[in-house]
């Protein structure tokens, strides 16, 4: 029995109204680090926010230990969230933010203390606990929103976007920080971000959305890897994914992926499903980083085409170089230290076979 | 402003000063009239700052009597105002001319010292709250419509309070039906003139029992500050984060003590501003008091009455004036600090 199961879970806000979230289904086991990852308007907060009980639900069930909680109120559901904006309350100090959850459950005062100074310690703001939060900066305000979550010691912790109104370092730092106490209180944790670096840090699974649907269900490396959907291949990585239309033809024993700037022949390992698409339409994604760049002309089996360099982008560990192919713009990610200026004419080829194809209609990946 | 010319720099102080001038002369000429006794009011010209004592030049009389002497300033000099030996008499004249309190024997023992010593000047302090204790002891009521006015505020704060910040929550936090016709509705209210509704509204009181009691008035005067405290109220009520109430709700609260403990004390700036309008429109009426009340008069009214009744002693309704600015005057210094605070600085 999974911890917490959501089934069918549906959301509309008003009647007839458009699915906010569509027949989602999820089980999440204890002490798992979830991300849900899509872009803004996706569905991912409205998502978590039903869990809190914050939302009403519109079609489905939400379990918790087997158990449904639609019928409690959010402060029955034993979750506790961490929002976007900390939600620190300004009028307390950090020992009475931190003490209110206690303080309402009528917790007798010796052990408020205790479980607060408990609860700043992993926080590490022990030493804010008399100061308002007008006095404290963005950092220390989001860990009095922590230490506030831990302290009641939740079946769930529900984050939504607490790291986007930090600045870009100290994102960096709280996610480990995050990190570090999750794997300290070993809570199960469910994290709502549009960042997909946070995600791809920071979950155990990533729970990838977009328009209320889950588009892909798995661990970074999987979700990166192995994109289950068009979607989810263009939404993670950066830069994007490329997208070519092509052709799915078939010459002699072999199939090619045809467009008008390239004909590219296809691994035999991925061949077997494409076969059903043959003569059909579909889209071939290959990550920048899988696109190989050659200045020597090779033009061996996973050669894909010729091509102009316009831009080069220096990033230190790698360089991004910028192309078109079909009008298209292509980017191509190389690590490699080459000394290509624009307008140099490069061939380019495939990585290990590294190409994705996905269906036109369905944007499912082919596999 | 920090790039004006000297001639719009003098322009612009000068009608500034005007603007001073127009406004503080008029409190400092009241103010003064306030602390003046009986003799400085027939005084030509009038003191722009209120003195602090008397003097009274006395010279001996015959049969044991002495002859006072007071100077009005109006260029005639020392004048002969009674000549007495009887002590009750001189006191009466101290109080009441001048607002000196002092007993007659120890005038008398003062005085006795010109008869060796010929014609004096003696000086003695007024006493500063005489008119004060006048308008209680004189006019009618007067200690009464002060504990009225008060009572009154406090019921006017609190019914368009507790109803108004209420409604205010609705208008920020719920969406409902006509909610924006409501919202003007509410502000209609405050369209009509008190004077214009005076009949149906006596009438109504009438017929609830609320005639003349200090309840039925303050009801009358919360309705339109309902409306007031409503449309400043929500706006704070929109200004909070809304995660703020909904951290509540996740970490225990339930509806109640969310907006008790969370809620209004954010929005206690404009609570505190609420207050103030209600204050202001309680204390300050005169008018529905005269159509709506009998016996249970405010002070508001009775020192309009004074003023408007008393053809002598106007001093004792200036002091009543000064008794009724006071408490407004301290309540909107006390709340400004939370106003300011509503308009600018503290992030919510």
């Amino acid at each position: 029995m999974s911890y917490l199961v959501l089934k069918d879970l549906e959301k509309r806000y008003s009647k007839n109204g458009p699915l906010i979230v569509n027949k989602m289904n999820l089980s999440i086991e204890k002490g798992e680090f979830i991300v849900f990852l899509g872009p803004s308007g996706c569905g991912k907060t409205t998502t978590i926010r039903m869990i809190s009980g914050l939302e009403e639900v519109s079609g489905g069930d939400i379990l918790i230990e087997g158990e449904s909680i639609l019928n409690k109120k959010p402060r029955d559901r034993g979750v506790s969230m961490i929002f976007q904006s900390y939600a620190v309350w300004p009028h307390m100090t950090v020992f009475d933010n931190i003490a209110y959850p206690l303080k309402l459950k009528k917790v007798p005062k010796d052990e408020i203390k205790k479980r607060v100074y408990a609860a700043a310690e992993a926080a590490d703001i022990t030493a804010l606990l008399d100061r308002y939060p007008a006095q404290m900066s963005g950092g220390q305000r989001q860990r009095v929103a922590v230490a506030r979550a831990i302290v009641v010691k939740p079946k769930i912790f529900l984050m939504d976007e607490p790291l986007s109104n930090l600045d870009a370092k100290l994102r960096v730092s709280m996610r480990t920080e995050l990190k570090n106490i999750h794997n300290k209180e070993h809570s199960t944790t469910i994290f709502v971000t549009h960042d997909q670096s946070e995600a791809m840090s920071l979950a155990d699974r990533i729970v990838v959305m977009n328009k209320g649907v889950i588009e892909q269900i798995g661990t970074p490396m999987e979700v990166y890897h192995d994109s289950a959907t068009k979607f989810v291949a263009s939404f993670i990585g950066t830069p994007p994914t490329n997208f070519f239309s092509v052709k799915l033809e078939s010459l002699g024993n072999e199939l090619f992926a045809v467009s008008k700037g390239f004909k590219y022949k296809i691994n035999k390992e991925i061949e077997g499903p494409l076969k059903a698409y043959l003569n059909k339409e579909v889209d071939l994604g290959i990550r920048p980083e899988f696109i190989g760049v050659s200045l020597d002309g090779k033009k061996d089996d996973s050669y894909l085409c010729d091509a102009t360099i316009e831009f080069v982008e220096p990033q230190g560990t790698h360089s991004i170089l910028i192309t078109h192919i079909e009008g298209e713009e292509v980017k191509i990610m190389t690590t490699e230290y080459m000394d290509i200026r624009p307008n140099t004419r490069v061939s380019l080829y495939v990585k290990d076979g590294k190409a994705m194809f996905f269906d036109k209609e369905t944007t499912k990946r082919i596999k | 402003m920090d790039k004006l010319n000297i001639v719009q720099k003098t322009v612009v102080s000068i009608i500034l000063a005007t603007m001073v001038i127009i406004v503080v002369v008029p409190i400092l000429f009241f103010l003064t009239v306030a602390f003046s006794n009986d003799v400085e009011m027939t005084q030509f010209p009038k003191r722009i700052f209120p003195s602090f004592s008397v003097t009274v030049k006395v010279a001996p009389a015959e049969n044991g009597e002495y002859e006072l002497f007071y100077d009005k300033g109006d260029g005639e000099g020392y004048r002969s105002i009674i000549t007495t030996k009887n002590a009750t008499k001189l006191e009466n004249h101290f109080k009441r001319q001048y607002g000196v309190n002092i007993s007659g024997e120890k005038l008398l023992e003062d005085f006795s010292a010109t008869r060796e010593n010929g014609p004096m000047e003696f000086t003695y302090r007024k006493d500063l709250l005489f008119n004060f204790k006048q308008f209680f002891a004189i006019v009618n009521n007067s200690s009464k419509a002060l504990k009225n006015s008060i009572i009154v505020a406090l019921y006017t704060i609190l019914i368009s309070l507790s109803i108004g910040s209420l409604a205010g929550y609705a208008m920020a936090r719920y969406n409902f039906k006509f909610k924006e016709t409501i919202n003007v509705g509410m502000l209609i209210v405050r369209m009509f003139p008190v004077v214009g509704i005076s009949i149906p509204m006596a009438v109504l009181l009438i017929k609830f029992g609320l005639f003349d009691t200090l309840i039925g008035l303050a009801i009358l005067y919360s309705i339109p500050n309902i409306a007031l405290t409503a449309w400043i109220t929500s706006s704070i009520f929109i200004g909070i984060n809304k995660e703020l109430e909904e951290a509540s709700y996740i970490f225990g609260g339930n509806g109640f003590n969310t907006f008790m403990r969370i809620t209004l004390p954010l929005a206690f700036p404009a609570l505190a501003a609420s207050s103030m309008y209600a204050f202001l429109a309680a204390w300050n009426d005169t008018i529905s008091a005269l159509i709506l009340t009998n016996e249970n008069q405010t002070l508001a009214l009775v020192v309009y009455k004074a003023i408007g009744t008393t053809s002598s002693g106007i001093q004792y309704a200036a002091a009543g004036s000064v008794i009724l600015i006071l408490p407004a005057l301290v309540f909107t210094f006390i709340v400004r600090k939370y106003v300011n605070q509503m308009w600018g600085g503290v992030e919510l």
